[in-house]
Order: structure tokens, then C-alpha cells, then sequence
């Protein structure tokens, strides 16, 4: 099966600094694949690269199994991206920010199908209607998963996902992103959780330095143990 | 006390380290600079040439051949408006009324030829001067340096750590304030190098220490304003945009709206409407060329008896000179009426477009600074009153001549006789009464009193604005 | 269409934008609702002083008993009335005479003079629809536009809107389109209010609309290319305060030093002067000094010539017109002066939007410099045929008849 997501030997320099240097792994439909990394290892990056708002000075970035500089709006067309702490419109109640937003997608969505997402995220009814300046951290991730969920599309793009929310929210939402690849979407996910990668990822790759210093694979019918890369992820750090 | 000083050393550290704010304050220095010299030079040229004009025109008149007296007040004078020192910092109307004036008998003239007649016209604010620059550039200058002042730290988070610290808030104002105005007391160095420029060339101290202070005052309002903003407002490019916005209503829109509200409130008219009025009331008077006119038997009655004639013929003076001289008393009286009224008007329009300075301090500015530089309305008026009595003066003094040099009979015979015509030529020695004429403004004091209105007005928008800054600092959270 | 409903639900929704475009339209209603009242007052003045100048030229005329004495006497109304589109533009008429009363005695002494308003108006000007269409409209654009990109930045939202619209201009204009479209509307709105109440012609209109929205959208575009660059937006609304202020301040007062400076124009006051002591000076000459030139420029009158007595009527206006004549070299130096002045200046300004705008509504207004030019050249050809109509009088000499006097030349503006 072709990768949805495949970066080969992608290196990255801006303002003369090496930002991505040779990183390539793929992702296949139904697989979640989860950068790990530090701060400035080059996660958000690599989503970046992805999305085409970045171009790859070596190597390159394949959405679909084409390159991503040939055609950025296809391959965004592919991917529904989470930014980290996203915010949405403060001054727009969350279903007129998701309207808008899927309306700017060119995706007609009816209320109804709003509100089977925001049920799938959990906001409380109650909030729907008020303007999302008022809303928590972790309501307005919530808003900005079900946008991504409401995308419909084949890849999902998430950046940090669940920082902003609570222990509870966060096991759920592993469950949905499970449940999402089991529906045959790849996802993949940067993260600086060691734990939730380990959670809810099929495969865990290392990122240090702009470099893929180790990659983790699950055996058949388990997690990635935890332990071994929490190991590995301090090691490097310390290095 | 200390920690004002330190906060606002940190403010200045952070400016010189700033690409934007040095960029800024370098292009508003070297404008500045390089307005300052051209408009001075400018303006001294003018002075001079205007003065010269002046002393020209004098021995023109001077030197005028012998002739009967009544040519001579058609033959007329100039008046030049030299312009005074501080014009070199605020030309003010110069530009926009005429320089000079022609001065004859019978008719009050307008200022002619004034520079935006023959100007090239690229619209609305086309004129540099440093008055211009202080009243518009400076307030955008102070709002791109200092409209992040407390924002920024509130946006880095570090506000929170000084008040944590036990800071007042009313002492971070107070350094804020401090650092601002510090950049505003750097930029009034040219002005007050303009100023000082002027007491050497003749200004009083006092007024170009006044002007001085209205644009001290000035700055102060608008690093209040910019302070008070970025006090209240919680995000730095709203904070911007509001800043930007105020300079738009203050420095561009409201003083034209003051004018056209001025225009609209009172109508004066203009000279050729209210001349037409007065030349209906004008040939009541009778034509003092003719001192046959029935307008002026009640004045030969008076004047037989006084002299106790029985016919015009017999007296020792020249009717014909006591008429003129007469007939120019009345008219000017009348003309001096109607152009009164139409300055009065004037002024009423420039008072409510002063008054407007409540709601926009470059406004109130550009009054005192005009009204200080002794370029402004009040001074033009003063100038055309002046140089009214210039006119009145020689004219009667021609007219004095006219009726005791000359004989009735010689005067009635010239058209007709030549010899006589030649008896009635004046000797030119007489042509010395012209008084010589250096236009000056008002008096320091004067103008100072004048420009009274248009600093409270600035003072009470720094009171306000104080006011909230207080209350905003004291209220001050992270 | 859809993502214009979007963008359109979304600017109903945005305060700050929705303020900015208010306000445009309340400055419009300002400036055309003054405009209109000026003009109607201008109007106004001169269909009085047309009424007060017929009253006081038969007041005057009624006295006389020659024909020399009622040249002398009679004073003309000459003005150049507002156009239907003035309103838009005052522009000259604040600064430049737009009404003269003159008489048969050299024109020189009288087409200079100024009929004065406050000097105050002339030095801050007015606000008219030009000014805030060349002036403020872009600085409104501006603050509307400035940070479009930058506020989804620094919110984080930006990229997140771009890859879900997958195509930048997808999502940029829409959104900078409409608001451009607000503000332009709020602007004209009132102004085509004005130009249908004072019926300005179509052509005009749509010419002055398309000004406006040709500036505007080279407002938007240099907005659209400094937002481009990753910088703050307080930076970049500092960048773009800084290029309005130089193409709206600096560079028309820069070039209009420029052109002062290299266009000299001959002091206004020599062309008085030199009138002054040709008429004056005339007294004294022999009367063959004035007829001599005089009847070169007019051989008509040659047989009927000869001055004899010390004074003669026809002698004094002779020489009123060789005095014209004397400073005409200057008087047409001063004009030529003005309207290279103004040549250079129409040429200049395209250098900065502002001044382009200023000078086109003024063109359109026909309150420019050439239209108050082409005024004084009106008033000139007046004035001749005021004489064309005196001379044979004056050389003649026919019986006094004040009857005759009705069939004086009147003065009519040109349209």
C-alpha cells in the first residue's frame, strides 16, 4: 500500500540553520505515527513541510504519494491540521467558527453533523452558543479536534493535541484518534508527551536535533513499551 | 522616585536597541534638520527682500517729480508684511495672504499676489514647514516609539514581575511618562534652536519662550495620550490602531471640519460683496473729485462761515483740497466700518475654528504657534489696519497740501490753462511727509495674552489626560 | 459567491472593521453635506451680487453726462459660479479670486485683486470629499487591511486557515475584497447622494468613482505587499503609516519645492509697479507718448486721434490700456508662470497617489488651477469688449445717449 505520508531524506535549513536534517518514515492509512521530541527538535516543522508552508531545501515531502511542492492545495485538500493551542475566533460562538471554517474547506456540513462532532468531543451543549473568547483551553481544543474531525478528510496533521486538556479528555481523545486509524486514516501526530505517544501510536519516532535518532514500532497487539523509549528520549536529551 | 528613573532608563535601552524606533527617530530628525534650514533661509531671504521692496517703494515716492499734490494720491504707495523672526518656524497665513498692498486714495485694496496663487497645486497639505512637521509628524513618532510602553510588558509577562515586586503602578507610569517625554524634550531641541535663532535676529524672549513651552505642551499631550492608551488597552496592535486613529481625527480631520464648521457658522462675506454695499452708501457721500456735488453744501457752508468768505472764490484755502480732504475722511471712515466688520467676522470664524482645539490639541497648537510667531490672522489684520492708517495719513496729508498750497482759482483753471496748470505742481521736497513704514507684529505681551486661550486648552487636555493615566496606573493589574 | 457570503457574515461580525467603515461613511456625509452647503452659499453671494451689481452700475450711470464719465463710473460683476461638481472639490476657489467687479481703467490694477476670506481657510483647508477620498480614505484602508495576516499570526490561527482553505488567496481576498468594498462603498454612498442632489453629470461621476477606487486599490495593493512580510503588525502598520506619510506629505511637498524652485515666477507685485508708473507716469508725458502706442495697436482710431484739450476722456483710457500694455511682457510671464507651475505639477503627482486624486477631483470640479486661470482669461476678454464697446464712443464722441448704455456687454460665465 502507498504511504500517505512519507518524508525521504528531508533536510531543512532556514536562516543557515539546520532545522531537518535527513528525516525520512512513512505513515500508512490506518496507522498513527507520533514524532517524539524536545523543544526545537523539529516537529512542528516536519507538519509544517507537510502542509507545504515550508519547502524542503534536500530531499522531499509526499502526501498521497505525490510530492507536496507539486501541488500544495491537493495535499492540503488531504489533511485536516490541528495546530497546537489552536484558537479558534474568540468573537464567533463554536458553531459559527466551525461553519466558517468548513465553509472555507468548501465542505457544506449541516448542524446536525456539527453537533455528532462536538458530541464526539464532548463540548457541552450549553457552550455551542457562546462566543469562544469565553471558552477554556481545553474547550477550545475541543472545538478545533471536531473541526478536524468534520474535515472528513484522509490524514490528520495533529500538533500537540492534548496539551490544554484534562487527564480524562485526554484518554478519550486517544480513544477517538485510535478509532479514527481503525476507520483507515493515517495521523500523525508531534508530541513531547512520552506517555501519550506511546499510548495511542503504532510507531514513535525520535526526533533530536532536526535528526530521527531512533524509531519504535509496536509488536503485533500491544503498545510500545513505554519504559524503553522514555529511556531512549532521556538519554538524548541529556546528550 | 529612583525606580521612575530606572524603568525609564530601561525604556530608553530598549528604544536605542530598536531598528524601527531609530529608523523613525532618525527620518523625523534629519526632516526636521534639513525643513528648519530651507524654511529659514527662506524666510530670511523674504524678510530681506520684503524690506528692501518697502525702503524701494519709499524713495520711489520720494522721488517723484513736482506735481499737483491730488496725483500724488493716485500715484499711491506700497505696504510690505515683512515677515517676523519666528516665521522661520511658523510661516503661518504668509504663504496664503498677500505680501504687499497698494495704497491710494479713495480705495482700500486687498493684499495681492499671494504665494498659493501662483503655487503648484498637489493637493491638500502640500507645504513643509517646522511648525507643520511638529504639529503632524511628531505626535506618529511618539505613537510608533511608545505605544507598546506598558503593553509590552504586559504581553512578555514581565509587568507581572514588577508589580509582583512591589512596583506601584502608578510608578511605572510615572517611568513610562518619564522616557517618553524624555524622547519629546530631545526633539524640541530644534525648535528651541529656532527660537533662540529669532531673539538674535530681534524676537522677544518671551515670545519665542512661550511658543517654546505651547509645543513642550503639546508633545506632553500627545505622550499622555499614548500613555493613557497603552495603559488601558490590553492589545498592542489595537493599541496602535486606535493611536493611529486618534492622529487621523486630531491632526487631520477635526481642523478641517473646524473650518468648515467655522465657515458654515458665520458668513463673512467677502471684500467685493461688501464693497457693493458700501458704494450704495459711498455716492451718498458725494465724489470728493468734484466739489461741485450738492453732498457737499452743508460742509462749503460751514467752512464760508468759518472763514467768514461769502463764495468759495474768496477763501484764503482751496475748496477744492478741503473737499478732498473732507470727502477722504468720510469714505475712509466708511470703508474702515465695513472692513472692520469683515476682520471681526474673520475673527469670529478663527475663534470657533480655536475653540475646536478642545476636541483636537493640533489645533489649539497651531493658534498659539501662529499667534506666537506673529504669523497668524490677528497679525494679518494688524498688518491691514496699520497699513490703512499708512494710506489715510499721506493721502490727507496730500489732501492738507491740496488745500493750502495750491489757489482755488489756479486749481479750477489747470485743465484748461496751461500756467496755471504748471502753478498748481507741488514742489516734490513735500513728498518727505510719507512716513516710512516697518510692518512689526504685536507687542510679545500681546501676542502672549492672545495665545492664552489655545494653551489652556492644551493644559486642560493634559489635565485630563493625567487624570486618567492616575487612575489607570493605580489601577494597573498584570 | 459563497466565500463572499462567508467573508461578508464574517465582517458583520467583526467590530473593529465594521467601525472603520462607519466611520468613512459618517466622514463622507461630513464632507459632502459641507461641500453642498458651500457651494449653495457661493451661488447664493452671487446671485445677490448680481441683483446688488445691476442696481449699483444704473445708481452709478444715472449721474453721468458723458461717456467717459460712465466708464469711469460703471463697475462689472465678473465670477466664475461652482460647477454641479464642486461640491467634491473647492479646492482653488479658497485661495484664488473667483469674482472681480472691474471698470474700463486698466485691468491690471484690478484682476490682481484678491477677494479675501480668512486666511485661516486657505492655510488649513477645508474638508471636502477630495481630501478625505485622496487624504484619509487610504490611511482608513490602512488600518483596515494592515494586519489582515498578521492578527491570524499572532492569534495562531493563520496557518490553520490557509491550509484549510488550501489556497492563500482563497481565504485573503475574499476577506481584504470585502472590506475594501466596504470602505469604498461607505464612501461613495454619500458622495453620488451629493452628486445626484447637485446633478453633476454621469460621465464626471463615474470618472471621479473610478479615481477613487483606482487609488484605493494601490492603496490595497502596496498593503497586500507589505503584509506579505513576517513581521508584527504594529511593525507593519508603522511601515505603511511611514509610506503614506511619504507619498501623501512628503513627496508633493518635495516636489512642489522643486518645481517652485526651478519654475520661477515673476513677483506678482512688478506687474503693479510697472502698471502703476506707466498710468501715473502718463500725466506727464505729452499726450503723443500715449497715443502713439495706443493708436498702433488700435489704427481704427487713428483719423479720430488727436488729443487737443489737457484732459480728454479718450486720452485717459488710452492710456489706461498702454499701461496694460506696459506690463502685459509680466502680466503673460506670470500667467505662463502658473500654468508651467501647474503643468509640472499635474506631472509630479503622479508620483503620489494623493496629489493625483487632489488634482483630478479639482479637474473634474474645474476648481484647479487652469480652470481659475481660464476665469482671469474670461475676465481679460470681458474687459475687451468692454473697451471694443467704449472706444467708439470715446473717439467719436456722439451725443451723450444713456439709453445706448443698456446695450452694455454683460458677462457671461463660461459653462
Amino acid at each position: 500500500m502507498t504511504p500517505s505520508l512519507e518524508a525521504r531524506s528531508l533536510s531543512l535549513v532556514r536562516d543557515g540553520n539546520v532545522v531537518l536534517n535527513q528525516v525520512s518514515f512513512t505513515a500508512a492509512p490506518g496507522e498513527v505515527y507520533a514524532l517524539l521530541g524536545g523543544n526545537g527538535a523539529g516537529k512542528s516543522t516536519t507538519l509544517l513541510t507537510f502542509l507545504g508552508f515550508l519547502q524542503p531545501s534536500g530531499g522531499k515531502v509526499l502526501v498521497g504519494g505525490r510530492e507536496v511542492a507539486a501541488d500544495i492545495e491537493a495535499a492540503r485538500a488531504q489533511i485536516a491540521y490541528l495546530p497546537e493551542a489552536a484558537s479558534l475566533y474568540g468573537h464567533l460562538d463554536a458553531y459559527e467558527n466551525l461553519s466558517y471554517f468548513l465553509d472555507l474547506a468548501g465542505r457544506k456540513v449541516t448542524r446536525a453533523a456539527i453537533d455528532a462532532a462536538l458530541d464526539q468531543v464532548a463540548l457541552p451543549h450549553a457552550a455551542r452558543t457562546r462566543r469562544m473568547q469565553a471558552f477554556s483551553k481545553g474547550m477550545r481544543q475541543k472545538t478545533a479536534i471536531a473541526l478536524a474531525l468534520l474535515r472528513d478528510t484522509p490524514i490528520l496533521l495533529l500538533d500537540e493535541p492534548t496539551s490544554g486538556l484534562d487527564p480524562v479528555a485526554i484518554d478519550e481523545f486517544h480513544d477517538m484518534v485510535k478509532a479514527l486509524a481503525a476507520a483507515g486514516r493515517t495521523v500523525l501526530m508531534v508530541t513531547h508527551d512520552v506517555y501519550g505517544a506511546c499510548q495511542v501510536a503504532d510507531r514513535v519516532g525520535l526526533l533530536r536535533g532536526g535528526r530521527l535518532v531512533g524509531s519504535f514500532e509496536a509488536a503485533e497487539g500491544q503498545r510500545i513499551d513505554t519504559e524503553t523509549v522514555h529511556a531512549a528520549f532521556a538519554e538524548r536529551e541529556a546528550a | 522616585m529612583n525606580t521612575v528613573l530606572l524603568i525609564a532608563r530601561e525604556e530608553w535601552r530598549l528604544w536605542a536597541r530598536s531598528r524601527v524606533v531609530l529608523v523613525a527617530a532618525l527620518i523625523v530628525a534629519v526632516l526636521l534638520a534639513v525643513t528648519s534650514a530651507i524654511t529659514a533661509a527662506r524666510v530670511g531671504d523674504e524678510a530681506a527682500k520684503r524690506t528692501a521692496r518697502q525702503a524701494s517703494a519709499e524713495a520711489t515716492f520720494f522721488a517723484q517729480p513736482d506735481r499737483h499734490p491730488h496725483r500724488m494720491v493716485h500715484y499711491g504707495h506700497y505696504a510690505f508684511r515683512s515677515p517676523p523672526p519666528l516665521a522661520a518656524f511658523d510661516p503661518g497665513v504668509d504663504a496664503v495672504t498677500g505680501q504687499s498692498i497698494f495704497l491710494e486714495g479713495h480705495r482700500q485694496n486687498t493684499a495681492m499676489f499671494a504665494d498659493t496663487r501662483s503655487g503648484a497645486d498637489l493637493g491638500g497639505f502640500a507645504a513643509l514647514n517646522p511648525a507643520n512637521l511638529y504639529q503632524l509628524l511628531l505626535p506618529l513618532l511618539l505613537i510608533i516609539i511608545g505605544h507598546g510602553m506598558v503593553l509590552r510588558e504586559r504581553e512578555s509577562g514581565t509587568l507581572a514581575v514588577m508589580l509582583a515586586q512591589g512596583q506601584s503602578g502608578l510608578a511605572i507610569a510615572g517611568g513610562k511618562a518619564l522616557a517618553l517625554a524624555g524622547v519629546a524634550a530631545l526633539f524640541l531641541l530644534p525648535v528651541a534652536g529656532l527660537a533662540g535663532f529669532s531673539v538674535a535676529a530681534g524676537e522677544a524672549p518671551l515670545a519665542a519662550a512661550i511658543l517654546v513651552a505651547g509645543y513642550a505642551l503639546y508633545l506632553g499631550v500627545w505622550v499622555a495620550l499614548v500613555l493613557a492608551v497603552s495603559l488601558l488597552v490590553r492589545q498592542r496592535s489595537v493599541a496602535l490602531g486606535l493611536l493611529v486613529f486618534a492622529w487621523l481625527l486630531i491632526a487631520l480631520i477635526v481642523p478641517r471640519l473646524a473650518i468648515n464648521a467655522g465657515s458654515a457658522a458665520v458668513d463673512a462675506p467677502g471684500k467685493i460683496e461688501s464693497d457693493l454695499v458700501m458704494l450704495a452708501q459711498q455716492r451718498a457721500l458725494g465724489d470728493g473729485h468734484n466739489a461741485a456735488d450738492p453732498a457737499f453744501d452743508a460742509l462749503q457752508k460751514q467752512v464760508l462761515e468759518q472763514y467768514e468768505a461769502a463764495s468759495i472764490e474768496e477763501l484764503p484755502i482751496n475748496w477744492r483740497g478741503v473737499v478732498a480732504g473732507y470727502s477722504e475722511a468720510k469714505l475712509t471712515d466708511l470703508m474702515n466700518g465695513y472692513a472692520e466688520a469683515r476682520m471681526q467676522k474673520e475673527a469670529q470664524q478663527s475663534r470657533i475654528v480655536t475653540l475646536f482645539g478642545l476636541v483636537s490639541p493640533t489645533l489649539a497648537v497651531g493658534a498659539s504657534s501662529r499667534t506666537l510667531a506673529g504669523t497668524d490672522l490677528a497679525t494679518h489684520h494688524r498688518f491691514l489696519r496699520e497699513s490703512e492708517a499708512l494710506r489715510f495719513d499721506f493721502v490727507q496729508g496730500l489732501n492738507d497740501l491740496h488745500a493750502k498750497a495750491l489757489t482755488y482759482a489756479d486749481d479750477a483753471a489747470r485743465s484748461a490753462d496751461p500756467e496755471a496748470e504748471a502753478r498748481t505742481r507741488v514742489n516734490a521736497d513735500a513728498w518727505r511727509l510719507l512716513e516710512t513704514f516697518r510692518f512689526v507684529p504685536d507687542p510679545a505681551t500681546q501676542r502672549v495674552a492672545r495665545a492664552g486661550l489655545p494653551l489652556a486648552l492644551m493644559l486642560i487636555w493634559l489635565a485630563a489626560l493625567g487624570g486618567v493615566i492616575a487612575v489607570g496606573a493605580r489601577r494597573l493589574r498584570p | 459567491m459563497s466565500a463572499v457570503l462567508r467573508e461578508a457574515r464574517f465582517l458583520l461580525r467583526d467590530r473593529g472593521a465594521l467601525l472603520w467603515i462607519m466611520l468613512a461613511l459618517l466622514l463622507s456625509v461630513a464632507a459632502t453635506g459641507f461641500g453642498i452647503a458651500e457651494v449653495r452659499d457661493q451661488r447664493a453671494t452671487i446671485a445677490e451680487l448680481l441683483v446688488e451689481d445691476a442696481r449699483d452700475r444704473a445708481n452709478a450711470l444715472a449721474g453721468q453726462s458723458d461717456w467717459g464719465g460712465a466708464a469711469y463710473a460703471a463697475f462689472h460683476l465678473t465670477y466664475a459660479p461652482p460647477s454641479e461638481f464642486s461640491f467634491a472639490a473647492l479646492g482653488q476657489r479658497d485661495t484664488a479670486p473667483w469674482l472681480h467687479r472691474v471698470r474700463m481703467l486698466a485691468l491690471e490694477g484690478q484682476i490682481h485683486e484678491a477677494d479675501t476670506k480668512n486666511a485661516d481657510f486657505g492655510l488649513i483647508g477645508r474638508f471636502d470629499f477630495a481630501f478625505l477620498a485622496a487624504a484619509v480614505a487610504p490611511l482608513l484602508l490602512i488600518l483596515l487591511l494592515h494586519d489582515l495576516r498578521g492578527q491570524e499570526r499572532v492569534a495562531g490561527r493563520h496557518d490553520l486557515l490557509v491550509a484549510t482553505a488550501g489556497k492563500p488567496s482563497r481565504l485573503w481576498l475574499p476577506r481584504a475584497g470585502l472590506r475594501f468594498a466596504g470602505l469604498a462603498t461607505a464612501l461613495l454612498l454619500p458622495f453620488w447622494a451629493g452628486a445626484a442632489i447637485e446633478g453633476a453629470g454621469m460621465a464626471k461621476v463615474l470618472a471621479a468613482s473610478a479615481l477613487v477606487l483606482g487609488a484605493l486599490a494601490l492603496w490595497w495593493l502596496i498593503i497586500e505587499l507589505v503584509g506579505r512580510a513576517q513581521a508584527s503588525p504594529p511593525v507593519l502598520l508603522t511601515a505603511l503609516v511611514g509610506i503614506w506619510l511619504a507619498l501623501a506629505l512628503l513627496v508633493p511637498a518635495v516636489a512642489r519645492a522643486a518645481i517652485e524652485a526651478s519654475t520661477p515666477v515673476p513677483d506678482g507685485a512688478e506687474i503693479l509697479m510697472l502698471q502703476r508708473e506707466a498710468v501715473n507716469g502718463a500725466w506727464d508725458l505729452p499726450k503723443e507718448a500715449t497715443m502713439r502706442p495706443f493708436l498702433a495697436a488700435h489704427p481704427e482710431w487713428e483719423p479720430l486721434g488727436e488729443v487737443t484739450r489737457p484732459f480728454e476722456w479718450k486720452w485717459y483710457f488710452a492710456f489706461q490700456q498702454v499701461g496694460d500694455g506696459q506690463a502685459a511682457p509680466v502680466a503673460k510671464a506670470y500667467r505662463e508662470g502658473r500654468i508651467a507651475r501647474d503643468r509640472a505639477a499635474g506631472i509630479a503627482a503622479f508620483l503620489s497617489p494623493t496629489a493625483l486624486v487632489e488634482r483630478g477631483f479639482e479637474r473634474l470640479a474645474a476648481t484647479d488651477t487652469a480652470a481659475m486661470i481660464a476665469y482671469e482669461d474670461a475676465v481679460r476678454a470681458y474687459h475687451g469688449e468692454l473697451r471694443a464697446f467704449y472706444y467708439p464712443m470715446l473717439f467719436r464722441d456722439p451725443p451723450y445717449d444713456p439709453a445706448v448704455l443698456s446695450q452694455l456687454p454683460g458677462y457671461t460665465p463660461a459653462q
